[in-house]
């Protein structure tokens, strides 16, 4: 009730009788509400037992004896701290490599003069619209003749460089100014120096959003990692849970379903609610809204 | 897990020198598995898999998770085109013959012939209406591993209510009609209950489909050339037509393309009083309704047909001799009378083999759970499941279409003339290949 006061009493008085803010909060709260269903709806089936049936798996009421079976039976058919673990390696040595590889290319086409400039910044771009399903072939040929086949390194390795990353980092490279180089310069900072000690440290904004977009992507990912994986054990939680959830002639078990989708979701929600503040900012000043 | 290998090749090589007879370790295969069906089946893969590995020390089979029928598919073609092919693969059935046409799949008439035994009698075990997707060019490519109908399920105690007799199931397509406008409930404009529900998603539409001529007496392809389908026929027409009644005129089917878990969901929680769908889902329905139920043949308008579902084993082509001989023995072992009717229990697919059925298991099962009966009995009349030259693409102009109408957007005439341009576009390089292609 906190949020109303602040609308309607502790609002500036110029504000205070205008409706387009109050339009504009109430359409948050509605739009707030609508996400919030499905998400509901899954914590409450995930505490369903199995016995109130497929009728009452419809709603959105929870349970008056709630169960933990079905958190239970989804830990069983999947291994999923195994998964949990492949998929943070995943992520992570995505990530790594990637902060190594836009720093220095986005530098490049920030910074650096050389010959065919535009047209290879261009092609970097056209990347973005090449649709990822479309290189499956080619890529896994590469990463089995690499000797990947079967291994973590190969899910990651297609992503190691990130033309979206590049675009990123270039962007927030050009709106540093040159006078802070230039300063560097004179101290005798080499170019590895310059780029450690001035873009990388203006750009933190930038890199973050990169970070969480990179780690949402890379999190949910299931047709690559599905195509490079064999052994049981490698397997990323996209493609664990989907064991039980991917059915072509008939059934489904939901409270599992909802069990388990909780589970993979949980560490990215859990962060997210931790630095919340840091996300939002961090997309405000790198200005992707 | 690298370090561990590493040191179990070093083992290994310290063993080849004290005895070399010891050196060679068991072979090391992939078997690829959809699940086609409940999540838990993936658990059942792993005990089946676990007590091969038991019963043959010299085999290590992995039993790899690939998704839906449609995944499998691109995850083994991938494979085979990165170099790695898998050893066994559990392979939709109606897929084989677009492997077969891109030179994919090892053709399996030698490894019969070395075990001794004739093609006739190696496909003598199963159940002949089988053969038309295992079979191309008189050359065994697939061994059926798990198969199913389609079927009508009804709910038993709806029925009864509303003055039918379960026992006396729909037979033609006006009595199924008759028998959904009386189970359709409605409170004014508003419908509590569907008299029936048909799926229709991405796989499922097109089967339906084919069921739906079948029954009204046509074909859905040439089942002798992979270069041609019939969507714009007289007997493809009725059949898009009368489905779309259903919903439009009839008002008994929901609006909407309906995928196969949401239609078998409603009809467990009785929002709908019957439905079509695979005998895949028989175990699902037999654990979970708290009904009672009955299952029968798919109602006919011409005459009483259905085509075959579910999937073969196959090997992959490209395979190193050692795999291939391992792959062929986790083949015959799956689909072994034992194996084959363990899998159909805990499914609800009918088991290939026949000799399955004569399992003492089998007998008592049947005994005790007569609706598993139905499919088998209606494999008499069942007939090959729709397979082309890319078949996946060639499926989805009509399963497109089909949506499009039965979400109100397109009338059945119209919707089935797109469709069949659409394909003939997709197979007209296998024409030009094959049947334009003159001396």
């Amino acid at each position: 009730m906190k949020l109303f006061k602040g609308l309607f009493e502790d609002a500036p008085l110029a504000t205070r009788r205008e409706i387009t803010p109050k339009l504009g909060f109430a359409l948050t709260v509605l739009f707030a509400i609508v996400w919030l269903i499905p998400f509901l709806w899954m914590v409450v089936a995930t505490l369903r037992p199995a016995s109130e049936g497929i009728n009452a798996m419809a709603e959105l009421m929870p349970s008056v004896k709630p169960t933990l079976d079905n958190i239970g039976d989804a830990w069983e058919i999947g291994d999923f701290p195994r998964y949990f673990l492949n998929t943070t390696f995943i992520c992570t040595g995505i990530l790594l490599v990637q902060f190594v590889t836009i720093t220095l290319a986005g530098f490049a086409f920030a910074r650096l003069a050389f010959a065919g400039k535009t047209l290879i910044f261009y092609l970097f771009l056209m990347q973005l619209m090449l649709v990822p399903v479309l290189l499956i072939v080619p890529n896994l040929r590469l990463v089995a003749q690499l000797g990947l086949y079967d291994t973590l390194t190969g899910v990651m390795m297609p992503f190691f460089a990130s033309a979206f990353g590049t675009f990123l980092m270039r962007q927030a490279f050009e709106a540093i100014p040159t006078e802070l180089e230039d300063a560097a310069l004179i101290d005798g900072a080499g170019l590895l120096q310059r780029i450690r000690h001035i873009y990388v440290p203006l750009s933190l904004p930038s890199f973050s959003a990169f970070a969480i977009i990179s780690v949402t992507s890379h999190w949910n990912d299931f047709l690559w990692p599905l195509m490079v994986i064999n052994s049981p054990d490698k397997r990323p939680l996209t493609v664990g849970l989907s064991v039980f959830t991917a059915t072509a002639e008939g059934t489904q078990a939901w409270g599992t379903i909802a069990a388990g989708t909780l589970m993979v979701i949980a560490p990215l929600l859990i962060t997210f609610l931790i630095f919340q503040k840091r996300f939002i900012s961090s997309f405000v000043t790198s200005g992707i809204k | 897990m690298l370090f561990s290998r590493r040191l179990m090749l070093g083992l290994a090589m310290a063993g080849a020198l004290a005895f070399p007879a010891l050196a060679e370790g068991p072979t090391e295969i992939d078997l690829f598995f959809p699940v086609p069906v409940d999540g838990k089946l993936a658990r059942d893969m792993g005990t089946l898999i676990k007590e091969f590995n038991e019963t043959h020390p010299d085999i290590k089979a992995t039993a790899v998770y690939t998704g839906s029928y449609d995944d499998t598919l691109i995850k083994t073609r991938a494979a085979i085109k990165a170099g790695k092919p898998p050893a066994a693969v559990i392979m939709s059935a109606n897929f084989l013959l677009d492997m077969q046409i891109e030179n994919e799949l090892t053709n399996l008439d030698s490894l019969i012939a070395a075990d001794g035994t004739t093609k006739e009698q190696f496909l003598g075990q199963f159940f002949p209406a089988l053969q038309g997707n295992a079979v191309i060019n008189r050359s065994v490519y697939g061994v059926p591993f798990h198969n199913s109908t389609p079927l009508l399920y009804i709910n038993a105690e709806q029925a009864k209510e509303a003055g039918l007799d379960p026992n006396k199931p729909p037979q033609t397509w006006a009595e199924l009609t008759d028998w959904a406008k009386k189970l359709t409930r409605r409170e004014g404009d508003k419908v509590t209950r569907w008299g029936i529900a048909i799926p229709c998603a991405y796989d499922y539409c097109g089967w339906m489909m084919e069921t739906l001529t079948m029954s009204n007496g046509g074909r859905y392809y040439n089942e002798e050339f992979g270069g041609e389908v019939y969507y714009d026929t007289p007997s493809m027409l009725g059949a898009l037509t009368w489905w779309n009644d259903l919903v439009t005129k009839h008002k008994v089917h929901a609006p909407g393309a309906t995928p196969g878990p949401a239609v078998s969901t409603s009809f467990i929680s009785g929002n709908a009083a019957m439905m079509m769908l695979s005998t895949g889902s028989l175990t699902y329905v037999r654990d979970n309704a708290k009904f009672a139920y009955k299952v029968a043949f798919i109602p006919r308008n011409v005459r009483n047909a259905v085509p075959i579902g579910g999937a073969s084993l196959i090997i992959p082509a490209g395979l190193e001799a050692d795999k291939q001989k391992a792959a062929w023995t986790l083949i015959k072992w799956m689909t072994s009378p034992e194996k084959s009717a363990w899998w159909s229990r805990a499914t609800g697919y009918f088991a290939p083999n026949m000799a399955a059925y004569k399992t003492p298991d089998m007998i008592d099962f049947l005994s005790k759970n007569p609706d598993a009966k139905t499919a088998v009995e209606q494999l008499d009349v069942a007939k090959p499941w729709f397979a082309t030259y890319k078949t996946v693409p060639v499926r989805k102009t009509l399963e497109d279409e089909v949506m499009l109408v039965l979400n109100g957007k397109k009338q059945p005439k119209e919707a089935l003339a797109a469709a069949q341009k659409a394909a003939d576009e997709l197979l007209k390089p296998y024409n030009a290949e094959t049947s334009l292609k003159l001396p």
